[in-house]
C-alpha cells in the first residue's frame, strides 16, 4: 500500500503540465541527437545536459530521464534503420532488426522495439519502485569501508564485463581513476596534477569527458570510413506487428524484462549484458535456430526489452546507494550534483518529490515514446538521409555549444578536443573507453571513503576484511577477477560478445 | 619483425601502447612529486594518484612483456584528416565564442569541420552552415534559453 501512495506522490509530480512539457521535450530532443549514427546514450545526454540547468532540481531530473529514454530509442532507431549501433547494447538490435528492415519490415521491427521497451519499462519502474526502500534502508547502516569496498565489486564487475583484455579493461579503469584526481584535493584543497593552468582547477568534467571520449572521438573513428554507410529505400511499412508477430513476441518480450531488471540492478554496468543474455536465450529456446540472423522478430523482442529494463533498474544502484554504475549513471550523478543533490539513500526520505517523480516519470517517458514518438519516426528517418559528410559537423557543432554551455568556458572546449583524440588513440590500441568513464566516477568517491574507512580504522587496512560486509564485497570482487582471468570462462564471455 | 637477443615481437600494438602507458605514468609520478602522500591514517593528496600511477606503469609493463609472449594485434593506422580539420574547427570556435559570438563562431567552425570529410562539397556545406547556424541560435538561444553570447562586437556596441 504503501508503494501505491509512494507512485501516487510520484504521479502528482510528474504529471504537472510543466513536467509533462519537460519530459516531452527530453524524450524530442533525446531522440534527435540520439538517432545520429554513432552517437549513444552517453554522449547524447553529455551534450544536451546543460539544458537542465536553469530548471528546478526535480523538473531537471524529469527531463533527463526523457532524454535518457529517448536517447534510447533513437540509438535502436539508428540500428535498425542502418545497422549502425550507437553503442554497444543496440548491436544485438541491428542483428535481426536491419534485416527485417531489409526485407521491409522496418516498421513492425520498430513497432515491437518500442511495445517491448514499453512493457520492460513498466515492469522495472514497478521493480526500482519495490526495491529502492529496503535497499535504501540496507545502505544507511553502509560505512566508508563498505561503501569503498562496494565500488571495488562495481568495477571488478565491470572489468569482467568489459570486451576484449582483461588487463587492459583494468588499465582503463585506473586511468579513468588517475583523471578523476585532477583538480583540488578534497581535503587539503591543494591543486593536483593541473599543470598550473587556470582552467583545470576545478578538474574535467564528466560530461566533457563523455562528449570528447564518445561524441567527437566516435567522429574521428566514422570519417575514416567515407560515405559507405546510405539508408535503404525500403518501406517503413506498417509500425504496428500482427497479431502472429505480437503472439511470437510476448514471451521474448517479457523473459528479456526479467533478463534486464535482475542484470541493470548489478554494481558495474551489469545493463550492458542484457540484451546479449536476451538474444542468446531467445536463440536457444528457439524452435527453428535458423531464423535468426535473418529477420527473427523475437531477436528483437527480447533484447530491446532487455536493454530497457536494464537501463532503468540501474538507476537502482544510483539512486538507493549513490553509486553509478556506468557512464550514463555517472552523468546523472554529475547533473545532481550541479543541482546541490547528493545522490545515495538520504534522497528518497528528504526528498520524496524528487525520487518518486522521477520514478514516475519514468514511465511516462516510456509511454510518451509509444504514442508520440513513434508516430514520428518518418522524421528520424528523414534526418537519418543526411548524408554523413554533413551530419559529423552537426554533431561537432553540438558538442560545441553543449560544452560552452556547461561553464561559458571556451577552454572546455579545447579540453574536450584533447579527450577526443585521447579517445581515438584508445581504439587505435586496442582500448575501450567504457571502463575509464567508470573508473573516473568511481574514482573520487573511492578516494573519500578510503580516506575515511583509514581513518575511522586509525590506518589500519584490516578495516576492510575484519568488517564483515565490507569482507564479503572484497571476496566477490576478487572471486570475479580471478574468473575474468580463467581461459575457460573468458571463451565463453567472448562467445557472448561475439554471437 | 625480429627484436634483439632473438626475442620475436609478437605485437606491435600492446609493445606501443605499453611503452606509452609505462611514460605516462613516470610523468604523473614526477608532476606529483612535491605533494605529500601522507600516511595510511591520514592520507595525502598525492597519495592515490601516485600509486595509481604506478598501477598503470606496472600494467604498461605487463603488456610490453606480453607483446613479447603472445601474438596480437599489429599497430592500427591513423587517419589525421578528420582530427586535424575538426581540432581546427574547435580552436576556432573556442577563440571566437565570447567575441564576435556565435553568429560568427558557428559557421567558420563548421565550414573548417567539414574539410575532415573527403567527401565535401563546398557549397553544400556553406548553405549547411548557415541553415544550422539560424536554426540553433533559434533553439538554443531562444527555445531554450542558453547563455550562448551571439553577436558581440564593442566596437559597434553590439551586445546581443
Amino acid at each position: 500500500m504503501e508503494l501505491l501512495s509512494n507512485l501516487g506522490l510520484g504521479a502528482a509530480v510528474a504529471l504537472s503540465p510543466v513536467n509533462i512539457a519537460l519530459c516531452f521535450a527530453g524524450c524530442m530532443l533525446g531522440t534527435l541527437i540520439g538517432v545520429l549514427p554513432g552517437i549513444g546514450p552517453i554522449a547524447t545526454i553529455a551534450i544536451l545536459l546543460p539544458l537542465t540547468f536553469g530548471l528546478d532540481p526535480t523538473a531537471a531530473l524529469i527531463m533527463l530521464a526523457g532524454i535518457y529514454y529517448g536517447a534510447q530509442y533513437g540509438g535502436s532507431t539508428a540500428s535498425i534503420l542502418l545497422n549502425i549501433p550507437g553503442e554497444s547494447s543496440a548491436v544485438v538490435t541491428a542483428i535481426d532488426g536491419h534485416e527485417m528492415a531489409r526485407q521491409g519490415r522496418a516498421g513492425v521491427a520498430l513497432g515491437i522495439s518500442a511495445i517491448g521497451s514499453f512493457v520492460a519499462g513498466t515492469i522495472a519502474t514497478l521493480v526500482i519502485a519495490a526495491l529502492a526502500a529496503p535497499l535504501a534502508a540496507i545502505a544507511l547502516i553502509f560505512g566508508p569501508a563498505e561503501y569503498f569496498a562496494l565500488m571495488l565489486t562495481g568495477l571488478a564487475f565491470a572489468v569482467l564485463l568489459a570486451r576484449g583484455s582483461v588487463l587492459k579493461a583494468i588499465i582503463m579503469i585506473l586511468v579513468g581513476m588517475l583523471l578523476s584526481t585532477v583538480g583540488p584535493d578534497l581535503t587539503t584543497g591543494q591543486l593536483r596534477l593541473t599543470f598550473g593552468a587556470r582552467w583545470l582547477a576545478d578538474g574535467i568534467e564528466i560530461a566533457l569527458l563523455g562528449m570528447g571520449l564518445f561524441g567527437i572521438a566516435e567522429v574521428f573513428r566514422s570519417l575514416e570510413h567515407g560515405e559507405a554507410r546510405q539508408i535503404k529505400e525500403a518501406p517503413i511499412g506498417t509500425l504496428l506487428p500482427n497479431r502472429a508477430e505480437m503472439r511470437q513476441s510476448v514471451k521474448p518480450i517479457l523473459r528479456g524484462t526479467a533478463l534486464g531488471s535482475v542484470l541493470g540492478i548489478l554494481p558495474g554496468n551489469g545493463a550492458v549484458l542484457a540484451p546479449y543474455a536476451s538474444y542468446t536465450l531467445e536463440k536457444k529456446l528457439a524452435a527453428d535456430q535458423s531464423r535468426f540472423g535473418r529477420g527473427a522478430i523475437e531477436g528483437v523482442a527480447g533484447p530491446e526489452p532487455a536493454n530497457n529494463a536494464g537501463a532503468q533498474t540501474s538507476f537502482i544502484p544510483l539512486l538507493t546507494l549513490g553509486i553509478p554504475p556506468n557512464a550514463v549513471m555517472a552523468l546523472m550523478v554529475g547533473a545532481m550534483t550541479i543541482h546541490g543533490i547528493v545522490p545515495g539513500p538520504q534522497i528518497m526520505t528528504k526528498m520524496p518529490e524528487l525520487f518518486w517523480g522521477l520514478i514516475a516519470s519514468m514511465w511516462m517517458g516510456n509511454l510518451m515514446l509509444l504514442v508520440i514518438n513513434l508516430p514520428l519516426v518518418g522524421l528520424w528517418v528523414k534526418l537519418l538521409k543526411v548524408p554523413y559528410r554533413l551530419m559529423f559537423v552537426g554533431i561537432v557543432i553540438f558538442c560545441c555549444i553543449g560544452v560552452y554551455s556547461i561553464n561559458s568556458e571556451p577552454a572546455d572546449i579545447l579540453i574536450m578536443g584533447g579527450l577526443a583524440i585521447f579517445g581515438y588513440g584508445l581504439t587505435k590500441f586496442g582500448f575501450e573507453p567504457a571502463p575509464l568513464t567508470l573508473g573516473f566516477v568511481l574514482g573520487r568517491m573511492m578516494e573519500e571513503n578510503l580516506r575515511q574507512a583509514l581513518m575511522i580504522s586509525r590506518g589500519n587496512a584490516m578495516t576492510f576484511i575484519e568488517r564483515p560486509i565490507a569482507a564479503a564485497f572484497i571476496v566477490v570482487a576478487v572471486a570475479m577477477l580471478t574468473v575474468g582471468v580463467l581461459p575457460s570462462i573468458r571463451r565463453g564471455r567472448d562467445k557472448v560478445f561475439t554471437e | 619483425m625480429s627484436g634483439a637477443g632473438g626475442v620475436r615481437l609478437r605485437s606491435p600494438q600492446n609493445l606501443v601502447s605499453g611503452l606509452i602507458l609505462i611514460a605516462a605514468s613516470a610523468f604523473v609520478v614526477w608532476m606529483l612529486s612535491g605533494l605529500s602522500q601522507g600516511t595510511m591514517r591520514v592520507m595525502g593528496p598525492a597519495m592515490l594518484p601516485r600509486w595509481t600511477a604506478i598501477a598503470i606503469g606496472v600494467g604498461g609493463l605487463v603488456l610490453v612483456i606480453l607483446s613479447a609472449i603472445r601474438d596480437g594485434d599489429a599497430l592500427e593506422r591513423w587517419h589525421l584528416r578528420g582530427p586535424v580539420f575538426i581540432l581546427a574547427a574547435l580552436v576556432i570556435f573556442a577563440g571566437t565564442i565570447r567575441q564576435p559570438g556565435f553568429l560568427v563562431a558557428a559557421p567558420l567552425a563548421m565550414l573548417v569541420a567539414g574539410f575532415g570529410s573527403r567527401e565535401v562539397r563546398p557549397r553544400e556545406l556553406v548553405i549547411f552552415a548557415v541553415a544550422m547556424t539560424i536554426a540553433c541560435a533559434l533553439l538554443f538561444r531562444f527555445a531554450l534559453n542558453q547563455a550562448l553570447p551571439m553577436l558581440v562586437v564593442p566596437a559597434l556596441s553590439l551586445n546581443f
